[in-house]
C-alpha cells in the first residue's frame, strides 16, 4: 500500500471509531492544538508525561500565558485533577485505526486513563498497516526481561452495557484526539 | 444469587417468568436479529471461516500440552517480577487470591470484568473474609448492585432495562437521574466509581491471553475500567484459566481479528493490553507493582485429556453462541446457563459446575446449528451438548423413562411403525376426518396447543409404493428415496409428488422397505446406542443395490445421514469405508432438484407470492441456500424474501414437546415475519418444519399455505 493510501486508511479507521483526527506539521502546532481544546471546552488542567524539556516548556509557557496549569509528575497525586493529556504513541495501525502506546511509565498511564480529553501525537512515518506489520515490535519488547505495559488504543472509552447503547467516555478518556505529524523522522 | 433449577419443575417455572419479562423478551429478541444481519458488513474485510479453522487448529495443537506452556509462562513472568499461581480449584484460586490480599494488608478491592471470577465465586469468598470488593465494568457493577450473576458473557446486564438501572443507581447514590438518559446513566458510573480505583489496594483482573513465550497477559476491553484496575492499586491479581494460554503473540494476534468482531462487531475493542510481570508504582515502597497470575484448573488439565470435549477449551468467551441462539433470545442468560451462559454454558457447567447444575439447562437445545455457525473457534457445540446430555444421564445413573421408552420403540422397526399405525387410530375420534387436529384433548397440557397437530396417515407411503408403479424399463438414474418418518408415516403425498416427478425425468426412484427413522430422535435425547443400531439398519437396507444417490424430503434426516453417522462411527475404522458409501450418496431434495435433475427454467410468470422457510439442517447443517430459492423462481413464482428467513421455526423434533412454551415462542416470530411478507404460500423443504409452520398457520387461521417444496414443483405440468 502506498504512503498517501495508508494515511489515508489511518484516517479513515481512526475517525470511524470517534477519533478525532488531525494532520500537522510540527509538535508545537501540536502544543498550540492542544491548549486551544482545552480552552474551547473550559478545562484547565494538562498533563505532558514523555515531551522532552523543550516541548514541555513551550507548552508551558502557552499555558501561563493562557491560565492552565501544567502538572508536574508523578501524576498519581493529581489523579482526579487531569483534564486534557498530550502524549506521543508510538504506532499507528491503520486496519483498525489503533494507536500502539509503550504505557511502563506511570505517568504514562495515569495520563491516558484518567484524562478526559486524551491528544496524542503520532509522526506519520510509524503507520503500519496492521497487527502483523507491529508484531516483531510488540514482541521484542515483550520478550525483554523486564516489565512492560504496553496498549493498543482504539478510540474513546466505550461501552454498550446499558440497553446495547453505545455511550463513550465511561472510564477512559471521553475524547481522543491523534495528531499526526508530517515532518518528523521516524 | 444463582439459583439454577436442579430438575425439570422447577425450571419450567423459570422458564415461565422468563418469558412473562416482556423487557427481557423484546430486547433479546431485537438483539438475536441485529446481531446477525450486522454479520456480513463486520466481516467484509476478512475471511471468517479460514481464520476460525487457523484459529481452532492452533488451540488443539496446544490443548494437550497445556501444562507445559504453564511452566514456560511462570519462568518468563517471573523473570520479570510477578509471582505465578496454580489452583487446582475454584476454592483454591479464591484462597490464594484471600491470602494474597491479606500477606498485603490489602482492605479494598476493585475488579475488572473476569468470568474465571464468576466461576470461581470470587466475590463472595472475599466478602466473607471481609474485604470490600467493587466490580468497575458498568455492566458488572449493575448486577453486583442487583446481586446477581451475569447474563451474558460480554454483556453481563443485558436484562436489565435502563429504568431498572437507574433505579439501582438511585438506591446507591441517594441522588435521583433521569433513566431514560443512558448517557447520563453511564456518567453516574463514572463519577461514583473513580474514588474507588483511587482508594483500592488491590485491582482483579482476568485475562484474555496467557502468552508462554514471554509470560505476557493480554486483556480486550472497552470501557477502560481495566487499565484503571490494573494501574492505580499497589497489587494487581490476574485470575486466568489454563485453556487461555497460548504459545506465542502471533496466535494472541489472530484470535484478537475474531473475538471483538464475533463478541461486539468490532474489529479491535478500544483497549487491548499486554501486561508483563511488575511494572513501575509509584505507590508502593519498591516503585513496583506486586504483581501474581493466578491459574485456575478447576477441570481444565483433565478436559484437556477428553477425547470427546476437549475441544470446549478451544472457547474464547466471545458470547456470540448465546447471541444467535433463538432460545437465548426467548429466555434470557439467566435461564441459559449457570455461571457460563448460552450453548458453552451448556456444557463447560457440567464440568465447572457439576451436573445437578446442568441436568434441566441441558435438555434446552434444539439443534438448530445456528451457535455452531458463529463460533469463531469451530466448537461443534450442538453435537457436545448432547454429548454432554449423555455424560450428565450416566452420571445420575438413571435414563428418563420418556427416553427410555423411545429408544425400545425405535430399536424395533417393526414394533415402532406398528406403534405409529396404531396412533391413527387413536387420532380418528379426534381429527374427525380432517387432515389436521385443532384442539387438544383436555388430559393434554394446555401449552401443546399453540399449533394444530397433523395426523397420522391412515396408510404409509411404504404401503403404497408399488401400487404407484415405481419400475421404470430403461431409467436414465437409479435412486432410493430415504423416506423418514415424517414423509412415510405423515406426509405420504409428498412423497408420490416426489414420484410423480422423477417419473417425468425417467429417473427410477427405489423405496428399501428395511429402512428405518434416522436416528436423530434417538441422538437428541442421548440415546446413543440406539442411534448407532438405526444407522446400522438403515445402511443395511440400503446395501442391495448400487444406486447412484440416496434422496431424502426431509433436511434433518439428511443431515443427520450425512455429519452423525460419521461421528456414531468415528471410532470404528472397519466400517469407515462401508459408512461413507452410503453417506457419499446422501442428497438433499432441492440439491438433487437444481444440480442433478437440472429443473428447467419456465417461461411463465405465476403472479402467486411464494416465501421460503430454511430448514436449520439445510442451510447450516448442508450449507444449502440458493437452491430452494432458485427453485421457486425456476418453477415461475414470486419468490418474496421473508425476515429471518434462516432462522429455527421451533421445531426440533421432540423438543417442541419437551419445551412448547419456548417453541411456540420461537413459532410465533417466524410466521409474523412470513405474514409480514406478504406471501400467498410458504415453501420449505422439510416435513418436520412443513408440521410446525402449517399446523401454526392453521391455529392463527391463516391463509398462507405451508407446502414441502416438492408440492410446489410437482404441481407444474
Amino acid at each position: 500500500m502506498g504512503k498517501n493510501n495508508l494515511i489515508q486508511l489511518m484516517k479513515e479507521k481512526a475517525a470511524g471509531v470517534g477519533t478525532i483526527v488531525h494532520e500537522i506539521s510540527c509538535v508545537s502546532e501540536a502544543i498550540k492544538y492542544a491548549v486551544d481544546l482545552n480552552r474551547k471546552k473550559k478545562l484547565k488542567i494538562l498533563t505532558c508525561p514523555g515531551l522532552d524539556q523543550k516541548d514541555r516548556d513551550s507548552l508551558q509557557d502557552l499555558c501561563k500565558s493562557s491560565g492552565m496549569n501544567l502538572l508536574k509528575e508523578p501524576l498519581r497525586n493529581h489523579a482526579y485533577l487531569i483534564d486534557t493529556s498530550l502524549t506521543w504513541v508510538d504506532y499507528g495501525i491503520a486496519e483498525t485505526g489503533s494507536l500502539m502506546l509503550a504505557s511502563d511509565s506511570e505517568d504514562i498511564r495515569m495520563a491516558t486513563m484518567l484524562a478526559k480529553i486524551h491528544v496524542a501525537m503520532l509522526p506519520i512515518a510509524k503507520i503500519r498497516l496492521n497487527t502483523e506489520q507491529i508484531e516483531a515490535e510488540l514482541d521484542e519488547i515483550l520478550k525483554n526481561n523486564s516489565p512492560s505495559y504496553t496498549a493498543f488504543i482504539t478510540g474513546p472509552s466505550r461501552t454498550a452495557d446499558i440497553e446495547r447503547v453505545l455511550a463513550i467516555g465511561v472510564h477512559g478518556p471521553v475524547e481522543l484526539h491523534l495528531l499526526l505529524i508530517k515532518e518528523m523522522k521516524s | 444469587m444463582i439459583k439454577t433449577a436442579q430438575d425439570m419443575k422447577s425450571y419450567k417455572k423459570q422458564i415461565q417468568q422468563a418469558l412473562a419479562d416482556s423487557f427481557l423478551r423484546s430486547a433479546l429478541d431485537e438483539f438475536n436479529t441485529v446481531y446477525r444481519e450486522n454479520r456480513p458488513n463486520v466481516y467484509k474485510d476478512i475471511d471468517f471461516n479460514s481464520l476460525r479453522d487457523a484459529i481452532a487448529e492452533n488451540k488443539d495443537s496446544l490443548i494437550p500440552f497445556l501444562e507445559i506452556l504453564f511452566e514456560e509462562f511462570k519462568s518468563n513472568a517471573q523473570k520479570a517480577g510477578a509471582i505465578v499461581h496454580r489452583a487446582r480449584d475454584a476454592r483454591q484460586a479464591n484462597e490464594i487470591i484471600a491470602r494474597i490480599a491479606k500477606e498485603n494488608k490489602v482492605k479494598k478491592i476493585i475488579k475488572s470484568k473476569s468470568m474465571t471470577a464468576e466461576e470461581t465465586f470470587l466475590n463472595t469468598h472475599l466478602e466473607k473474609q471481609g474485604f470490600i470488593v467493587t466490580e468497575t465494568d458498568l455492566g458488572e457493577w449493575i448486577i453486583q448492585l442487583k446481586k446477581e450473576g451475569p447474563s451474558h458473557m460480554v454483556m453481563p446486564a443485558i436484562h436489565l432495562s435502563r429504568y431498572q438501572v437507574g433505579e439501582l443507581f438511585e438506591k446507591q447514590t441517594d441522588l435521583k437521574f433521569d433513566s431514560e438518559n443512558i448517557d447520563k446513566l453511564v456518567k453516574v458510573a463514572r463519577h461514583e466509581l473513580r474514588p474507588k480505583f483511587l482508594e483500592a489496594d488491590m485491582g482483579i483482573s482476568g485475562a484474555n491471553f496467557a502468552i508462554a513465550d514471554s509470560g505476557t497477559l493480554g486483556l480486550v476491553t472497552n470501557e477502560g475500567n481495566m487499565r484503571l484496575t490494573t494501574t492505580l492499586p499497589r497489587v494487581h491479581v490476574a485470575l486466568v484459566g489454563f485453556d487461555k494460554l497460548l504459545a506465542d503473540l502471533g496466535s494472541a494476534l489472530r484470535i484478537l481479528k475474531l473475538l471483538p468482531r464475533n463478541a461486539t462487531g468490532q474489529a479491535i475493542t478500544s483497549y487491548v493490553t499486554w501486561i508483563k510481570g511488575a511494572n513501575q508504582s509509584l505507590n508502593t515502597l519498591s516503585g513496583k507493582k506486586i504483581m501474581h497470575v493466578v491459574f485456575l484448573d478447576n477441570g481444565r488439565l483433565s478436559l484437556s485429556k477428553d477425547s470427546v470435549f476437549s475441544t470446549s477449551l478451544r472457547c474464547i468467551r466471545c458470547g456470540a453462541c448465546a447471541n444467535v441462539c433463538p432460545i437465548y433470545s426467548k429466555v434470557g442468560g439467566h435461564k441459559y446457563g449457570h455461571v457460563y451462559i448460552g450453548a458453552i454454558g451448556l456444557i463447560l457447567t457440567l464440568f465447572f459446575h457439576g451436573k445437578d447444575n446442568d441436568r434441566a439447562i441441558v435438555k434446552n437445545c434444539i439443534n438448530c446449528q445456528a451457535c455452531k455457525e458463529v463460533c469463531p473457534v469451530a466448537i461443534d457445540l450442538p453435537h457436545l451438548i448432547k454429548k454432554t446430555y449423555a455424560r450428565v444421564i450416566k452420571e445420575d445413573g438413571k435414563t428418563p423413562v420418556k427416553n427410555l421408552i423411545l429408544s425400545k420403540l425405535m430399536k424395533n422397526r417393526k414394533l415402532f411403525h406398528f406403534a405409529l399405525r396404531a396412533a391413527y387410530l387413536a387420532q380418528q375420534p379426534l381429527s374427525r376426518g380432517k387432515s389436521m387436529i385443532r384442539h387438544l384433548p383436555f388430559f393434554m397440557d394446555k401449552n401443546h396447543g399453540f399449533r394444530s397437530l397433523p395426523v397420522i396417515a391412515k396408510t404409509p407411503l411404504r404401503d403404497i409404493w408399488q401400487s404407484l408403479g415405481p419400475e421404470l424399463k430403461n431409467p436414465s438414474l437409479k435412486i432410493a428415496l430415504f423416506a423418514g418418518c415424517a414423509i412415510d408415516f405423515i406426509y405420504p403425498g409428498q412423497g408420490e409428488d416426489l414420484l410423480k416427478l422423477m417419473k417425468k425425468a425417467n429417473i427410477q426412484v427405489d423405496f428399501p422397505m428395511d429402512q428405518t427413522c434416522c436416528g436423530l430422535p434417538a441422538m437428541m435425547s442421548a440415546q446413543e446406542k440406539t442411534a448407532k443400531e438405526l444407522a446400522i439398519q438403515n445402511i443395511q437396507a440400503f446395501e442391495a443395490k448400487p444406486y447412484d444417490y440416496i434422496l431424502t424430503l426431509c433436511a434433518s434426516c439428511a443431515s443427520h445421514l450425512t455429519h452423525n453417522y460419521k461421528k456414531i462411527f468415528k471410532e470404528d475404522k472397519e466400517s469407515g469405508q462401508k459408512i461413507k458409501l452410503f453417506t457419499d450418496k446422501i442428497i438433499d431434495f432441492s440439491s438433487f432438484m437444481d444440480k442433478v435433475y437440472t429443473f428447467p427454467q419456465t417461461h411463465e410468470n405465476i403472479e402467486t407470492k411464494v416465501s421460503y422457510h430454511a430448514p436449520c439442517h439445510l442451510c447450516r447443517g448442508l450449507h444449502v441456500t440458493n437452491e430452494p430459492r432458485a427453485l421457486i423462481q425456476k418453477a415461475g413464482y414470486t419468490y418474496v424474501p421473508a425476515k429471518d428467513e434462516e432462522v429455527c421455526c421451533g421445531f426440533g423434533g421432540s423438543y417442541s414437546i419437551d419445551f412448547p412454551e419456548i417453541s411456540s415462542e420461537i413459532l410465533k416470530k417466524k410466521l409474523d415475519n412470513v405474514e409480514a411478507s406478504g406471501a400467498d404460500i410458504l415453501v420449505t423443504d422439510c416435513p418436520g418444519c412443513v408440521m410446525q409452520l402449517s399446523g401454526g398457520m392453521d391455529k392463527r387461521q391463516s391463509p398462507i399455505k405451508v407446502i414441502h417444496l416438492v408440492e410446489l414443483l410437482a404441481q407444474k405440468k
